[in-house]
């Protein structure tokens, strides 16, 4: 029989809470933070979609990283390092300090030959490469800009051009350097390996690359590599951060129709994100996050006499082969996937309490998959967005939805669908926070790419 | 201990902040004399990160062909007084 895989440890940093705890509190108390993209960004473009979700400053909720090491790190690896470094605090691993120039930490009790790190993000270290490269181009363009506004001012001063010389210049925002460290700032993996240096941890160090379910499929890769006995115990998860100076990313996903727009409604900021609702309009375009879980044998975990949250029964994933922007319509490789999922674990659509669904809030998704929800699990079983709260997080969104699972479990009740007034679909949509009977659960992601991932979690017996 | 024109200047004593800082290393086993390689125990990534925090420090920046010319705390002062706190003035 393989090995059972159990989750012993969990770490957050979200826009509504920069622990699990305050993060958990605030999946349960329905916030959510919404505000105006930034006022730069529109120097640049005019933007259908007008907000976002920022997160809450990483500066001031450090607890591992130091500033030098931050000059040298893209903020994505930042946030995954502090995330992990919570996560293991949870598990009942604290880091200790072993080499104060390294600033690098050990964990006692731990085989760090049989640990590993499998992390999932969408872009990696995106923002250093915009910001380096912004750098790398404009730095001498705007010093050549400034020289030419010198002359425009004198002797017979061209107020006009001068005018558009210096609203050139100020409007190249550049860092105040091309980083030395820009390779390994960019490079995607940064934010597994960071972790293990930080930890000292020598086991499979793995990155999955695969846009909005990198969190989900980083979990089932260190559940498989888990199960198959190769390792005791896994730090894994999703972690995305995505703020550039001048607004691209956003834009990118703007142009694509897929963010969230006032449409004809009069609804206020706070409501514009509405996933399984009729009058959704996109996803709400989130600065990211992190979510970590520590993973473990159920055997290493009992030994050490860990705090066991629940269990992950099975792990599927399937590709749609179908289109790089747009899931297939009739969902065939979701289903199958879910199928194959449920196989796995042994269950029946009908043995599952909750499924925390991908739930973006665009207007194909929501509706392809509430349809394959009924079709699969029933009309029964709890439904949810956890994106109803945090936004869109891309790499780390399955992540915290697997997060979000894990604590519903443990506690039996869960979160409320954010601004759902008109289902899609006549589900079981959770409307209010309340208790219930939450022993197996399913959480779900799909993304660019067709690529569709699940993980099945259930109470440990 | 050599005599240091620069032992005792405020410039000084923010470049030991810094050093400790990069290298993990209480300040006081830095030395005007001393040489970051040889004596302090740095590696050619940690010379880069030192010039970096000095950039943030005294808010200038230090062009990458000058990294030679810091070598040891005194000529790093050296260098800071003349090169980056020099052009700062109006």
């Amino acid at each position: 029989m393989s090995r059972r895989v159990v989750i012993t440890g969990l770490g957050a940093f979200t826009s509504i809470g920069t622990t699990v705890e305050e993060f958990w509190r605030g999946c349960l108390n329905g916030s959510t933070s919404v505000a105006d993209i930034p006022s730069k960004w529109n120097d640049f473009h005019h933007y259908s979609s007008r907000v976002w979700s920022p997160l809450p400053s990483l500066r001031n909720n450090s607890r591992i990283v130091n500033d030098i090491e931050r000059t040298k790190l893209d903020t994505a690896a930042v946030l995954a390092m502090e995330t992990a470094a919570e996560a293991l605090h949870n598990a009942g691993l604290p880091p200790s300090l072993v080499d104060a120039k390294r600033n690098a930490y050990t964990l006692a009790e731990v085989d760090s030959a049989r640990t590993g790190v499998f992390l999932g993000t969408g872009v990696g270290g995106l923002n250093s490469l915009l910001s380096n490269a912004a750098h790398h181009m404009l730095s001498l363009q705007q010093q050549r800009l400034q020289e030419l506004a010198k002359l425009l001012a004198s002797p017979e001063k061209n107020e006009q051009g001068l005018q558009i010389v210096e609203r050139i210049a100020s409007d190249i925002l550049i860092p105040f350097r091309t980083n030395p460290f820009v390779v390994s700032m960019i490079m995607p993996n940064a934010v597994s390996s960071n972790i293990a240096i930080k930890f000292g941890i020598h086991g499979p160090a793995q990155t999955s690359c695969s846009a909005c379910s990198s969190g989900t499929v980083a979990i089932g890769n260190a559940f498989q590599a888990l199960r198959g006995g190769g390792i005791d115990m896994a730090i894994a998860g999703g972690v995305e951060y995505l703020c550039d100076e001048y607004g691209m990313v956003f834009r990118g996903f703007d142009v694509a129709k897929t963010l969230v727009s006032q449409g004809k409604q009069p609804f206020s900021h706070d409501q514009l994100n509405r996933p399984f609702d009729r009058d959704r309009s996109g996803f709400l375009f989130s600065q990211g996050g992190c979510g970590i879980m520590v993973l473990e044998d159920l055997e290493h975990a009992r030994k050490r006499n860990a705090n066991i949250i629940c269990e992950i029964a099975a792990y599927s994933e399937t590709c749609d082969g179908y289109n790089i922007m747009m899931m297939q319509p009739n969902g065939q490789q979701i289903t199958r996937m879910l199928t194959q999922l449920l196989q796995s674990a042994g269950c029946a659509g009908q043995d599952v309490d909750y499924v925390n669904a991908h739930g973006t809030g665009t207007l194909l998704n929501d509706a392809t998959e509430a349809e394959i929800i009924e079709h699969l699990f029933g009309k029964k079983v709890l439904v949810n967005s956890t994106k109803s709260l945090l936004g869109h997080a891309i790499g780390a969104s399955g992540a915290l939805g697997a997060l979000v699972t894990a604590l519903s479990i443990r506690h039996n009740t869960t979160h409320a669908c954010k601004n759902l007034q008109n289902p899609v679909r006549d589900l079981n949509f959770v409307r209010s926070v309340g208790n219930h009977s939450i022993r197996t659960a399913v959480t779900q992601s799909f993304a660019f790419g067709g690529h569709n991932a699940a993980l099945l979690l259930k109470a440990v017996a | 201990m050599s005599e240091s024109s620069t032992g005792n200047s405020e410039v000084y004593k923010q470049v030991v902040t810094v050093i400790s800082k990069v290298l993990g290393i209480a300040q006081d086993v830095i030395k005007p004399e001393s040489n970051f390689v040889n004596d302090l125990g740095a590696d050619s990534l940690d010379r880069v990160t030192l010039v970096m925090a000095l950039e943030d420090a005294f808010k200038r920046q230090i062009p990458e062909e000058d990294l030679d010319q810091l070598t040891t705390v005194d000529s790093t002062v050296t260098y800071i007084e003349k090169h980056l706190l020099a052009k700062s003035q109006p």
